[in-house]
């Protein structure tokens, strides 16, 4: 358990998104009007940076590039979505929007090429 | 050369011809696989082979590589070869092709007819020895023999089963093929086609009103899109409208036949061209009573103009980065349009 301070609440405008390094750890902060999200910072389809291919409306992020979409609050995939988001935990205190980093949250982006072994092509 | 090989969802075997790229073999062979600009840019095409020697590398530097994890085998199916039989993984799902879907075919055709509209934009036709069929909205790729690597256009025109594709082209500093296609007597010269490829088409079976939006040359598809739409008088009974973005007035072209377009359904459809560097008198405009004129960025135009008008809205995007970009977010966040709603492909 470890909670860190990412940013304060007023410098992630409503339904937008905002990249901060926590000690080093990219995270996403999503600000969806009442509440705060945190996510890994890119796509997880083909790595953009979601603070800039990321739209935020009505609780779905879309990422423009393949119009990928996701629930913001839950990271569930929408459309034509084929990976879920992941989500760091996240928490208010007096103004300041807090994660929970145990360890970096990445994406797989090799999944389905993890397996090395002759199996794989049969 | 047999090229096996498995995707998220399917296992698959299609053959592929000497000298002919793996992506385009794949794709005429019925399957769906992954690509979007099928030209080396936009990565979507990448896949992962056993044997690395049984594939030949088109394009080292091409700019999609950098998607890429070449130490595990990784590469672009638009940029190679077969070399020998190979096996490849495809990390992606492949959608069942539709019953309408039409296979790209690999062909031939001459230049011809190449003229200037503006001072920057050239139009030409590809006369075809054999017919081909292609959607409103498809694009082929093309190669010149002067010319390294192919080049993404989407057909002006629509016709079924045509032996002449009609295409125009922006000219771009050091556009290699560009500056071929300005600097060049043309006319003649053979090149060599894949297509149809593209997936932002429009089918009037779908009974949507039509919503496009355009910067520059890619009014192409768009162009083929209200053609098609006016052969088969989809807008008799649905609306359309078309939003055309240019810098000025002497930036604009095919405005004679997009009033034409308009004229045959002036009830229905609308065709606004925005100019993003230019104020225009309205009553000063051409073809005024059918074209409409508006100062502004093209996707903020059509913001404007469209709102409140979403129902039930297929939308088209086609036009330089930025502005599908800005297209995109327009679309989603005031019209709300469901993804399947938003139609673009991207090769630039």
């Amino acid at each position: 358990m470890s909670w860190k301070r990412v940013c304060s609440a007023s410098e992630v405008a409503e339904k937008s998104l905002k990249q901060f390094d926590v000690e080093g750890v990219p995270v996403l902060i999503a600000n969806l009007g009442d509440e705060f999200r945190a996510y890994p910072p890119l796509c997880p389809h083909m790595e953009e940076r979601l603070e800039e291919s990321g739209i935020c409306e009505a609780g779905v992020l879309t990422c423009s590039k393949h119009l990928w979409q996701w629930d913001m609050r839950t990271g569930e995939m929408r459309g034509e979505a084929e990976k879920p988001l992941l989500l760091y935990e996240v928490k208010q205190d007096n103004g300041d929007v807090l994660v929970n980093i145990e360890k970096e949250l990445e994406y797989e982006y090799d999944e389905e090429t993890d397996d090395d072994d002759d199996s794989f092509w049969d | 050369m047999k090229v096996r090989g498995r995707s998220k969802t399917d296992k698959f075997t299609f053959e592929c011809n000497e000298g002919e790229r793996i992506l385009y073999a794949g794709l005429r062979s019925g399957l769906a696989l992954p690509y979007e600009c099928a030209t080396g840019t936009c990565g979507t095409c990448k896949a992962r082979v056993r044997e690395l020697e049984t594939i030949k590398d088109l394009w080292p530097e091409a700019p999609g590589n950098t998607y890429l994890k070449r130490d595990r085998g990784e590469f672009l199916m638009c940029q190679a070869h077969a070399a020998a039989d190979c096996e490849i993984a495809v990390p992606a799902k492949m959608d069942v092709v539709p019953d309408d879907y039409i296979a790209p075919v690999s062909t031939r055709g001459l230049f011809a007819n190449c003229r200037r509209l503006t001072h920057d934009v050239v139009a030409f036709e590809i006369e075809l020895a054999d017919p081909i069929e292609f959607d409103a909205g498809q694009f082929v790729v093309m190669q010149v023999p002067d010319v390294d690597g192919g080049r993404a256009y989407s057909m002006v025109n629509f016709e079924r089963a045509t032996r002449r594709l009609e295409f125009v082209v922006k000219k771009k500093p050091d556009g290699g093929f560009s500056e071929w296609l300005f600097g060049s007597e043309v006319e003649g010269t053979e090149a060599e086609i894949c297509g149809p490829l593209g997936r932002a088409t429009f089918q009037p079976d779908e009974a949507k009103n039509v919503l496009c939006i355009a910067g520059g040359s890619g009014i192409a598809g768009m162009m083929s899109i209200l053609a098609r739409g006016c052969q088969e008088r989809h807008f008799a009974n649905h609306k359309g409208n078309l939003f055309f973005g240019v810098r000025t007035l002497k930036d604009a072209f095919f405005l004679d036949e997009l009033s034409s377009f308009v004229a045959a359904h002036p009830d229905n459809l609308n065709v606004t061209i925005a100019l993003s560097d230019e104020e225009v008198d309205p009553r000063e405009t051409p073809h005024n009573g059918t074209l409409d004129f508006a100062t502004g960025f093209v996707h903020s135009v059509a913001s404007e103009r469209m709102s409140g008008n979403y129902d039930d809205v297929v939308a088209y995007i086609a036009g330089p980065p930025p502005m599908v970009d800005g297209a995109i977010r327009t679309l989603i966040m005031d019209a709300r349009l469901p993804a399947e709603m938003i139609r673009y492909d991207k090769f630039s």
